[in-house]
């Protein structure tokens, strides 16, 4: 006879990835709900997301010249203050090109099936925290890359040929592949174990007796 | 999982348990990011993007130039735009589904699952890409005629998470489909 073992993750095992079309159902049900949510909240993250770019940006000029001024909800401008005021406007930049990969962040993370919603939405709460954090370093990236690479004369003057590339491939990076890949990178994190039958949960037998037939007694 | 009692683990630290209890997760989490970067990186040199890339993405506006015109919109191509007598759709770098690819080859390439399979979910999840990408230029063409106002949003809001999304699904579904081999107790019965 075998002793009772804990349940073992094979380890080897590949993928046991959740039925797709639960996960398919669920992400077509919650996209347009996270969307709008998403819409809705967008002026107050900007904000969030200007101001603590703003400050980032501060921590590693001086004399502090850099504002970041939204503009059309959707937009901002990066304003440097010790220029001439015709040419203070230097760039301008979408936010919500920035930020709506909220959208695909909280999708996922409540749309994948057979986890509890407990649990789902602590992992959301962790991943928005990423991803808030990882914005904000975009957009200063944004701005670092504009000062380094985009001003011409001025940027060649101020900033050296190792400067603009760091920022510029860095904020080419961030950009691209890892604004749109950290969505999937985050659920990955979190998912990668349950999706591949690594956790599993300990099956406790209970002592519960079989029901009897109708009609008899519980023998003692 | 493994008992306390043959855990070699469990006399090493709480961070030290945590790398090797999700050693495969953290493996495949800094592999997908190092060939995300590393291949990005590669397209962003110069003569890759002036000699791949660009190429790739003016076969892209061939192909929406030909779907277009196959809908009945007088369009023509010229490199990456896409000419028509009401608007104009210029492909650049960031809408020719070369990211949703290199997303997906990372996530695959990460992945450890036998380098057939690998190849075939490859070929098969870049084509599927490629089609839903075709499916969103032309979207954005018409949007552009019809809807103007929320081309905006189209382009950089509903069809960048619809090219993602079905990115990873694509993923998933590849994983989904991997054979699953037989567990050591069942394979030495």
């Amino acid at each position: 006879m075998k002793e009772p073992t804990e349940p073992q993750a094979d380890p080897h095992s590949p993928p046991a990835v959740p039925r797709m079309r639960g996960l398919v159902r669920n992400l077509l049900l919650l996209i347009i709900p996270v969307a709008i949510v998403w819409y809705l909240v967008t002026p107050l993250y900007n904000r969030l997301l200007l101001g603590g770019a703003q400050t980032l940006l501060h921590w590693t000029e001086s004399p502090d010249v850099t504002n970041l001024l939204p503009r059309d909800g959707q937009s901002a401008f990066v304003q440097r203050r010790d220029f001439p005021p015709s040419k203070s406007l230097v760039h301008g930049f979408q936010l919500t090109d920035v930020h709506f990969h909220l959208i695909l962040v909280a999708t996922l993370f409540l749309a994948i099936p057979g986890i509890p919603w407990r649990r789902r939405l602590e992992n959301l709460a962790w991943a928005i925290g990423i991803t808030v954090f990882f914005d904000v370093l975009l957009v200063f990236f944004i701005v670092k890359s504009t000062y380094a690479t985009g001003l011409g004369a001025w940027s060649a003057g101020h900033y050296g040929a190792f400067a603009q590339n760091a920022y510029g491939l860095t904020k080419h990076l961030m950009d691209l592949p890892f604004k749109l890949g950290l969505p999937f990178l985050l659920w990955a994190a979190f998912y990668l174990g349950d999706l591949r039958g690594d956790r599993v949960e300990p099956v406790i037998a209970t002592s519960r007796p079989a029901p009897l037939p109708r009609g008899r007694k519980k023998a003692r | 999982m493994t008992t306390q009692a043959s855990d070699p683990t469990s006399g090493i630290s709480g961070i030290g348990r945590f790398f090797r209890t999700n050693r495969r997760e953290i493996l495949f989490l800094v592999l997908f990011a190092l060939i995300l970067g590393a291949s990005f990186a590669l397209i962003s040199v110069n003569w890759v993007n002036d000699h791949v890339i660009e190429p790739f993405t003016g076969g892209i506006a061939s192909a929406s130039t030909g779907a277009l015109n196959l809908l009945g919109q007088k369009v023509h191509q010229q490199g990456t735009l896409i000419q028509g007598p009401r608007f104009a759709v210029n492909i650049k770098n960031g809408c020719n589904g070369v990211e949703a690819m290199l997303i997906f080859l990372a996530a695959v390439l990460a992945f450890p699952a036998p380098w057939k399979s690998q190849l075939a979910g490859l070929a098969l999840g870049i084509v599927a890409i490629q089609a839903i990408n075709l499916i969103r230029v032309v979207a954005l063409y018409l949007t552009g005629v019809y809807f103007p106002k929320v081309f905006n949003a189209s382009h950089t809001v509903i069809w960048q998470t619809v090219v993602i999304l079905a990115s990873v699904l694509l993923w998933i579904y590849w994983a989904n489909r991997l054979p699953r081999p037989m567990p050591p107790s069942e394979t030495a019965a």
